[in-house]
Order: structure tokens, then C-alpha cells, then sequence
């Protein structure tokens, strides 16, 4: 972490090789040794754990306090209520220090409690007691309270939820802000200090503009992300949970396509699952404009809707005026509606293509997760005793793994973008599918190699199995050819498959052959 | 349990010694529980509850005063933050506004403020906040004094 902290604030280099770097990983057993360290260094994030996160809260109120010369506690203050912006703290305090004192309920005088209590006792405002002075506290705006009462009115608060980050004296017109030092000195347990703390800490993540937390499950760490770093604009982030998504709109990650795809996408997901199965169990499409129709009683006569009107017989789909009756077999007629059918549930079936494909891809990555798991935990250690290797000698084996598990995402999102490629690009379309296919057979190839032929060196027959440096061999090979399919096919979406002029011609086309190998 | 109740206790010293000192608020704590009060109001003048007699429950909680009581009219009244059939009342103060130096006669004060200064943009009662808020005085007046006649005035003869 010490280089995350170096490079803290403002300056994350960015350098080009880093940002593949999650398909470079593992090159040599040393590299994936690396990759903590080169967090930081290289990507346009960081990850923050629990103490990350502390340890830069601490230091933006250290800065505020020292530069505004107030307390800790009134810095905090002051941060929270500017979203954690230094800047925005700066820029309107030296504007106008009363205007913001006054909205965030800050004095700047220490008043004396209360005249109606000058003497040695003062009447408690919540439980009405009279008490000695020390006994009685007040936020220097001069209301008495009793510290007990001021316990139970701080553990009130805290227990109701991050509102008590705003606290202020208990007095009904009283706007005097309650700080952070008041809840250090007067709460009445450390489980509620506590809990006002991870308030806090909550509130510098989620509050300030840069910092989100990783929507894993369980996931307790925070990304930190440069959007003004320059590079590429993908939000890419792979937390240290193991989850990665993408920072900008929170979804699983979907390099390379970009977030409103993914958004149209996963909304069309839900749409089209839930009703989908009505729409082809009861509808038929108007043999003119393809919309759907629910014949619900009456007549065969059917008028569709306007603007389109047009009126067909619902058996045969054929035009109403052209048309006597349809109980004669005919041949060619049925041939003519067939394809006016096709047409109509081309759509239908264009999608499902695609969403089976991104689908299938889904789940096989989660599976990829689990069983990359029971490598790291089960078959790892087998290996070593049955073929009497060291582990990092079987690093290429997670590399491997993690290899299948970064292309079955990207592979799936491609599928996504596939859908809406617009149909009439055809180059655009055939190199698509032409690098997609072939990312797609290299992924193929490594995850069955990954998959099964690692079984065989399980078994333990009392001597290391012949073949195992052959395997090696294979699998390292595919982690790399599979890698360098994926790249291409990245680069190619993310600059839009520029490399094909839509004037082009089919000869352009031809230096992509289709590919061989699906699904 | 301990400090809410001593707290209630101290309010009800409070309000026996100075019964007089407010003549619109007439505070009563139930007999045999410490936590059960009612209060009768009158409808503030110069609104259409003037002349009338509003009764309020209070059921303060155990936390007390570290939380709201609940308070709620008894009596049937016309306005928009106040439910027409429960008696319930949106009222900041008693939600998320609350602060631990309000008493039982404070929260009287602020209900009669309420019922002065109507806030139809957060209806409780949809049909008097609509009128309100379309600029129908009158016709909210009007509804608002006869329900103060049919229910929070002693019944002639």
C-alpha cells in the first residue's frame, strides 16, 4: 500500500501497458507476485480498505484543520457538509467565514450558560435536574444539559442512523452543531463511539465524488477512481474481493462495451424475460408493421391498429381483400406466410441468439469463480503431492483460471454489443464476428484444457504422471494465445472496429474468413 | 423507564403549578399511568377553529424524551395535516424535528401553531389540502368551521 499512499491525492501515472493488464497478469510466475504492488501505480483506481479509507479522512482534516486553523472536530464538520472537497471547504470559508459558520453551526464565541442559571447550578433542559456547573455541559452556545441526558440524547441520535452526523445542541431553536469531540467526551458506550465513527468513514466514502464503495457482496473495501487521469475512458475496476464492475454506473464489468449498451441491455433483459413467453404463446405479428397482436374473440377479420390498419385474416395472415377463404391447402401460399412469419419473429429469434450466447457466458464465469476456487484450495495442494512440484510452479494453473474468468465476461458482453451492431454495417459485422469467433474457439480450447485435462495428475499413483510438463506446456500456451485473441477483439470494439471504413468493400472483408468455430 | 419518568413527573409539577399560565392549554395526566395523557386545546382565534374545544391523546414512550411522544386529536377537526379519520397529525416536531427539550405543553403550543398555519403541501387530509392549495379559502374555511361546530363545540340544549 505504501505506493498507493505516494500517489494518494492528485497524480496516478497512467501508463498504457497497465491498463491490459488484467490479461497480462501471470506471464511469469514473478508477475502475478507484482500485481498488488502495481495497483496503484499503473490504473486510473485504488483500492481503499477500512484503514486506506480512515487514514485519508484523517489526513483531508488534518489539512482543513491546520490551513483553517479550527479544531479536528470542526474540520470534519465543515468536510462533511462540502461532500469532503478541501476546495469547496477553502473556497467558501475565505468567501465568507459567517455565512458557512452559520450553516453548518459553528460559533465563533464561547457564550457563558445561560443568565437564568449564573451561580454554581444550572436546571438541566431534557430531565429538568438541578446540578453543580460540572455536571452540565453545553456546546458553547450556553443551553444546559446534564451529561447524562446528553448521553441518552447522543445515543438516540446515533442509534437512529447517520443523521447524528449533523447533530446539534438539544435546545428546540438552537442550531449549535454537537462535534465530534462532544461524542468522544460525553457518549455514554464505545459501541456507540464506535458506531458514530463508521458513520463517519461512511460518509467520506460516499459523500465525496471520487470514492464509491465495491458493490461485491460482503465487500467491505472502497475504489478510488482518477476520471481525470487521461488514457482510455474505461471504468473498468477490479476490487480485491475479486469482484470487478464497472465504476460508472456499478454494473459487473463489460469492457468493452460501454455502460448505456449494458444499461439498454439489462432493461431489455428484464423486459423481454417476463413477458416474451405471453408474446409467442398468445400474440401473432401483423403481417405488415410486425406488431404484436392478441386476437381475443370475434371474428377472423382483423383491422390492425393504426397508423398501420392493415386487415388480414388471422388463420392465414394473408391480405383480407385478396382472400376468399384458406381452407384450400396450398402449397405456395403456405410457403409465402411462412416467410412472413420468419419475418416477424426474426427479431425474436436475433435476440434470443444473443442473449442464450451472453447468458451461457454468464454462467460459465461464475462456474469458472467456483471452480477456480476449489483449484486454489483443493487441487493445488493435490498437485504437489502427486507430481511433486513446488507451488509456484503451478501458478499457470490460476493464471489459467483467471485468464477464463476476465474473457468469459468480456465474451459476454460482446454478445450485448452484437445485438445492437447495427445490422446493415456488414463489415463492421463480419469483423466482429470474425474476432469474436475466434477469441471465442481460443476460449473454448483453454477452458476444456483447464477443465479436464488437469483431472488425469490428480490421482495419486504413487509417482508423478508422465505428460504433466506437456500439459504445462499446452495450457500455458493457450492462456496466451487466448489472451491475445481477447486483446485484439477489446481493441477493436473500443475504437469502434475502425479498422473497417463502413464504404468499405467486400474485399476488405475477405481478409477476415469467417469463423470457423462457434459456440 | 427511571428518567422518563421522573421526567414526566417533574412536567407534571410543572403543569399543576401553573395551570393557570396558559388559559388555551388544559394539560391532564391519566390517573394510574404516568405515560397516558390528554390534553384539551382551543381553536386559536381568527381561525375557523375558534370557539372550538380540541381534545389530544398523548402516549409517550418509555424512551421519553429522547423520543417523541405520539399525539393524536380525539376530537374530529377539518385540516389538511391532520388525518380526518385516526386524529393522527404530521407534524415535523413529533417526527424527525424532535429534540428532547420539547415538553408535553411545548408540543400543545406548536399544534395550536399548526392549526393557525395550515401546511397543505404535505396533506395528511387530501380534501382540505386541495383546497388550500388551489386557493379555495373560502370553501376550506367553511368546512373547517362546520366540522369545529359539529364536533369540538358543547352541543346546545
Amino acid at each position: 500500500m505504501d505506493e498507493n499512499d505516494l500517489n494518494s491525492d492528485d497524480e496516478i501515472a497512467i501508463d498504457d501497458d497497465c491498463y491490459y493488464d488484467f490479461f497480462i497478469k501471470g506471464d511469469d510466475p514473478m508477475d502475478s507476485e507484482d500485481a498488488k504492488s502495481r495497483e496503484g501505480s499503473g490504473q486510473k483506481y485504488t483500492i481503499l480498505n477500512q484503514a486506506d479509507i480512515r487514514k485519508r479522512q484523517e489526513d483531508v482534516i488534518a489539512a482543513i484543520s491546520t490551513v483553517l486553523s479550527v479544531s479536528g472536530a470542526t474540520a470534519t464538520i465543515l468536510l462533511r457538509h462540502f461532500n469532503w472537497s478541501v476546495g469547496k471547504v477553502h473556497e467558501a470559508w475565505f468567501a465568507d467565514e459567517d455565512v458557512v459558520r452559520k450553516r453548518v453551526g459553528l460559533l465563533n464565541y464561547e457564550k457563558q450558560l445561560s443568565d437564568v442559571n449564573a451561580g454554581d447550578r444550572a436546571t438541566c433542559g431534557i430531565c429538568f435536574d438541578v446540578y453543580p456547573r460540572y455536571r452540565i455541559f453545553s456546546v458553547g452556545c450556553g443551553h444546559p444539559f446534564c451529561r447524562e441526558c446528553w448521553g441518552g440524547y447522543i445515543s438516540s441520535a446515533i442509534n437512529d442512523g447517520p443523521g447524528c452526523l449533523t447533530l446539534r445542541c438539544p435546545d428546540v431553536s438552537c442550531s449549535a452543531a454537537a462535534d465530534r469531540d462532544i461524542i468522544d467526551m460525553l457518549a455514554l458506550s464505545d459501541d456507540d463511539k464506535k458506531k458514530y465513527s463508521q458513520y463517519l468513514l461512511r460518509s467520506y466514502v460516499e459523500e465525496s465524488k471520487q470514492i464509491k464503495w465495491c458493490p461485491g457482496p460482503d465487500c467491505e473495501y472502497a475504489v478510488e477512481f482518477d476520471a481525470g487521469g487521461g488514457g482510455d475512458d474505461s471504468w473498468d475496476v477490479s476490487c480485491r474481493c475479486s469482484y470487478s464492475f464497472c465504476w460508472n454506473c456499478l454494473e459487473d464489468s463489460h469492457r468493452p462495451v460501454d455502460c448505456q449498451t449494458v444499461s439498454s441491455w439489462l432493461s431489455k433483459n428484464t423486459d423481454e424475460s417476463e413477458t416474451k413467453i405471453w408474446i409467442l404463446a398468445r400474440t401473432k405479428p401483423c403481417p405488415r408493421c410486425q406488431k404484436s397482436i392478441e386476437k381475443n374473440g370475434g371474428c377472423m377479420h382483423m383491422t390492425c391498429n393504426p397508423p398501420c390498419r392493415y386487415e388480414f385474416c388471422w388463420i392465414c395472415l394473408g391480405d383480407w381483400y385478396n382472400h376468399e377463404t384458406c381452407n384450400r391447402y396450398n402449397e405456395a401460399a403456405d410457403v409465402e406466410a411462412d416467410k412472413n412469419r420468419e419475418d416477424a419473429e426474426k427479431h425474436v429469434t436475433k435476440y434470443t441468439h444473443y442473449f442464450d450466447r451472453w447468458a451461457a457466458n454468464h454462467s460459465s464465469r461464475q462456474k469458472a469463480i467456483a471452480e477456480m476456487q476449489r483449484v486454489q484450495s483443493v487441487q493445488i495442494r493435490k498437485l504437489i503431492e502427486t507430481q511433486g512440484k513446488a507451488e509456484y510452479e503451478l501458478l499457470f494453473i490460476t493464471d489459467a483460471w483467471e485468464q477464463i474468468i476476465g474473457c468469459r465476461q468480456v465474451l459476454k458482453w460482446t454478445y450485448a454489443y452484437g445485438y445492437y451492431l447495427p445490422e446493415n454495417e456488414h463489415t463492421k459485422r463480419r469483423l466482429f464476428e470474425f474476432l469474436q469467433g475466434e477469441a471465442e474457439t481460443g476460449l473454448e480450447r483453454l477452458h476444456e484444457c483447464a477443465e479436464l485435462e488437469l483431472n488425469q495428475f490428480l490421482v495419486d499413483y504413487g509417482s508423478p504422471l508422465e505428460g504433466f510438463k506437456e500439459f504445462e506446456v499446452k495450457l500455458k500456451g493457450l492462456t496466451m494465445v487466448t489472451r491475445k485473441y481477447f486483446e485484439k477483439l477489446v481493441r477493436a470494439l473500443e475504437n469502434g472496429l475502425s479498422e473497417v471504413q463502413v464504404s468499405g468493400t467486400e474485399e476488405i472483408g475477405q481478409n477476415f474468413p469467417m469463423a470457423s468455430a462457434e459456440g | 423507564m427511571q428518567a422518563s419518568r421522573a421526567r414526566l413527573f417533574k412536567e407534571y409539577k410543572e403543569v399543576q403549578r401553573e395551570k393557570m399560565a396558559d388559559p388555551d392549554i388544559q394539560l391532564v395526566c391519566d390517573d394510574s399511568n404516568i405515560f397516558k395523557w390528554t390534553a384539551l386545546i382551543k381553536g386559536p382565534s381568527e381561525t375557523p377553529y375558534e370557539g372550538g374545544i380540541f381534545q389530544l391523546a398523548f402516549a409517550v414512550p418509555e424512551q421519553y424524551p429522547l423520543q417523541p411522544p405520539q399525539v393524536r386529536f380525539l376530537t374530529k377537526i377539518f385540516h389538511p395535516n391532520v388525518h380526518f379519520k385516526t386524529g393522527e397529525i404530521c407534524l415535523d416536531i413529533l417526527k424527525n424535528a424532535w429534540s428532547p427539550a420539547w415538553t408535553l405543553q411545548s408540543v400543545c403550543r406548536a399544534i395550536i401553531a399548526l392549526m393557525a398555519h395550515p401546511e397543505p403541501d404535505s396533506p395528511l387530509n387530501c380534501d382540505s389540502g386541495n383546497l388550500l392549495r388551489s386557493g379555495d379559502i373560502r370553501g376550506y374555511q367553511s368546512m373547517a368551521r362546520m366540522y369545529t361546530r359539529l364536533a369540538a363545540m358543547p352541543k346546545k340544549g
